[in-house]
């Protein structure tokens, strides 16, 4: 049980700055997933809190004392690896007990708390095994096994589940959710995949460029998207971007299409995002865009339908269920209201 | 429709197949006809060793004479050199590669102050002959008062820059970074890590060096020739020459000359021996499983 915070947090290879003031406090207990594309910065900042690399400033806290000259070991963390990292001369058990064996604890303590484990991860049954006789499930298990054994106070994931085929993605991510059930630990977890955030997290942390971009809960950010990054990089299919001016009370896009929405927009207004579903497709001449539509595709539970609108790109919609008055070619209308639409200034910030 | 190019059955394959078996075929002679000859040589007796066709077998098969002189010679002397080989030589070999191997790892994992400095001048080592070393050492180790003695042989044998240039290319692949990091994680000192974890993980390439350490002091020649004057501390190699120089000067020592043959392809025995055993650790795959690549 852990609450961890990041003061000024720093980190530099060199010259080159990979985070830049980081400020961050993860509740006990919470699921915290940093995402972000690569080279965000992600990883380097769970490194720094498990302690595998220095911060160049700024403190690490766990519960209130500062950690951050202290090695791995003493922060009493555990860290799944993305490529699992399990010894690969050592059994299944030997692999569990290892970090219990360093620690020095009585050997029937070991034993017991190496079986207890495996039972929660059904691995009683490949205890003797090496882990090249092991799945690819079965070794991030092992891995998420040995970090449970030492009962740390919070554990870190490092992209555990991207070696993994999809189906098994899917399942272990549901283990995990699981096991943060079952555990209640503070769980810092790193993807690149918005899936995996949306699904897992409590808490999200979205990074680009070293900096974190918006912290908030899935649907904050979704709804809420502090930023153009975040409006992009949060959503699948991603949200819409538009470039548009203010021009009155009414925006002016780049092909110079006028759209009104009945109510006065910012002066410093630069672009509008709309997610999929929160554009209505409609006949021809209504709305306030036109298009052409490219390409449907019918998944069963939605249809999205692509519409190229000219010199201002394309679009994405989607429509629940199995649309089929749409096709190839039609010529669409776009219906788009205000109060779902986000907007964003020149810099890039979310307006209202 | 047919694959033209270099599939395997190109003529162009072919012909380079030729041409590479033929000039691997001539090495071949060049490397097994002197130790055909040392073969030949040593089942013969010392008349015939000048009278027949030297690659092929005399008449006469003198090898067990040949041998029981070897070996009762001077009270057996050249057991005495053979032990002392195998001393020397085994001593040096695991004393080279188990530093080539702390060297490498710390080249191959660790960031230090002056690495980059430390590594060149290592490769610098590679280049320069042990052989070019050796006077400077006799006379370092003459005013330490040590030479004379086992230490004088094995200590300048310790260190094998190939064998830390092996380690370090063979440690950057064979071990990753998450595993030394998970053992970090698990609490585990950098020690611990490395005798527990890592090591195991490198025992190909320790054999490799181990092997190519022991195989470089068995053959050592000049190093104890330098180094050592009592007959009783020579190695083969030395102890050999010094036989072979008494036969060729004629001082009642013509029979000599199938005992040198003889005593050289004794000598190679254990080499061949030790490349056999040491085989059954050069096996790929120990890391399997770990870290997904």
């Amino acid at each position: 049980m852990a609450v961890i915070e990041l003061k000024n947090v720093r980190k530099a290879f060199g010259a080159v700055e990979v985070i830049g003031c980081v400020n961050l406090t993860i509740p006990d207990g919470a699921f915290v997933i940093f995402v972000g594309p690569s080279g965000s910065g992600k990883s380097t900042l769970l490194r720094l809190v498990a302690g595998l690399e220095d911060a160049s400033a700024g403190q690490i806290l766990i519960d209130g004392a500062d950690v951050t000259q202290m090695g791995p070991a003493e922060r009493q963390l555990s860290m799944v690896f993305q490529s699992y990292a399990l010894y690969p001369t050592k059994t299944v058990r030997q692999n569990m007990s290892f970090g219990l064996e360093v620690a020095r604890l009585p050997k029937d303590e070991i034993e017991a708390r190496v079986d207890r484990v495996a039972d929660i991860l059904k691995l009683g049954d490949y205890l003797d095994r090496k882990p090249r006789a092991l799945s690819g499930g079965q070794r991030q298990r092992v891995a998420i096994g040995r970090a449970i054994v030492r009962e740390p106070v919070a554990f870190l994931f490092d992209e555990p589940l991207s070696n993994l085929d999809a189906a098994l993605r899917v399942e272990m991510r549901v283990e995990i959710a699981k096991l943060h059930q079952r555990l209640g630990a503070t769980m810092i977890y790193v993807t690149h995949d918005q899936v995996e955030a949306m699904t897992l997290a409590d808490q999200i942390v979205v990074l680009d460029k070293g900096a974190i971009q918006q912290v908030g809960t899935p649907m904050e950010l979704y709804q809420r998207p502090a930023n153009l990054f975040v409006a992009q990089f949060i959503g699948s299919p991603k949200m819409n971007i538009l470039a548009v001016q203010p021009d009155g009370a009414a925006v002016a896009f780049a092909d110079g299409t006028r759209a009104d929405f009945g109510a006065q927009v910012a002066q410093n207004l630069s672009h509008i995002g709309f997610r999929p579903e929160e554009v209505q497709l409609l006949d021809e001449g209504e709305g306030q865009l036109q298009g052409t539509v490219e390409v449907v595709e019918r998944l069963g539970s939605d249809t999205f339908a692509y519409v190229a609108l000219g010199a201002l790109g394309t679009v994405t919609i989607r429509m629940p269920g199995n649309v089929l008055n749409i096709a190839p070619g039609q010529r669409v209308g776009l219906g788009l209201t205000l109060p779902q639409l986000h907007l964003f200034a020149s810099d890039g910030t979310r307006l209202s | 429709m047919s694959i033209v190019g270099k599939t395997a059955t190109s003529g162009k394959f072919r012909r380079n197949r030729w041409l590479l078996t033929g000039v691997l075929s001539l090495y071949f002679l060049y490397t097994f006809m002197p130790l055909f000859y040392v073969i030949t040589a040593a089942t013969k007796s010392n008349p015939d060793l000048f009278s027949t066709f030297g690659l092929w077998f005399a008449p006469d098969f003198n090898l067990w004479d040949n041998l029981h002189t070897l070996f009762t010679i001077q009270d057996g002397i050249f057991l005495k050199w053979m032990g002392n080989t195998a001393y020397y030589s085994s001593i040096s070999a695991a004393g080279a590669a188990l530093f080539s191997t702390f060297a490498g790892y710390a080249f191959a994992k660790y960031s230090f102050f002056g690495k980059k400095l430390m590594f060149a001048l290592v490769l610098g080592a590679v280049m320069i002959p042990q052989t070019a070393l050796v006077i400077p050492m006799f006379l370092m180790l003459s005013k330490l008062g040590l030479t004379n003695t086992a230490f004088a042989v094995i200590a300048p044998s310790l260190v094998f820059p190939p064998g830390v240039f092996l380690m370090r290319a063979y440690i950057d692949d064979a071990i990753s970074n998450e595993l030394i990091e998970a053992g970090r994680m698990d609490g585990a000192g950098e020690v611990h890590i490395f005798s527990a974890i890592a090591f195991r993980l490198l025992m190909p390439g320790f054999t490799t060096v181990l092997i190519l350490a022991f195989v470089a002091n068995w053959n050592n020649y000049f190093l104890p020739l330098v180094m050592l004057n009592k007959p009783d501390m020579f190695p083969i190699t030395v102890g050999l020459a010094q036989m072979y120089s008494t036969a060729i000067s004629g001082t009642g020592g013509v029979l000599l000359f199938t005992v040198v043959m003889t005593g050289a392809l004794v000598s190679i025995v254990p080499v061949i021996a030790a490349f056999l055993i040491m085989q059954r650790f050069w096996q790929g795959g120990l890391g399997a499983g770990g870290v997904k690549a």
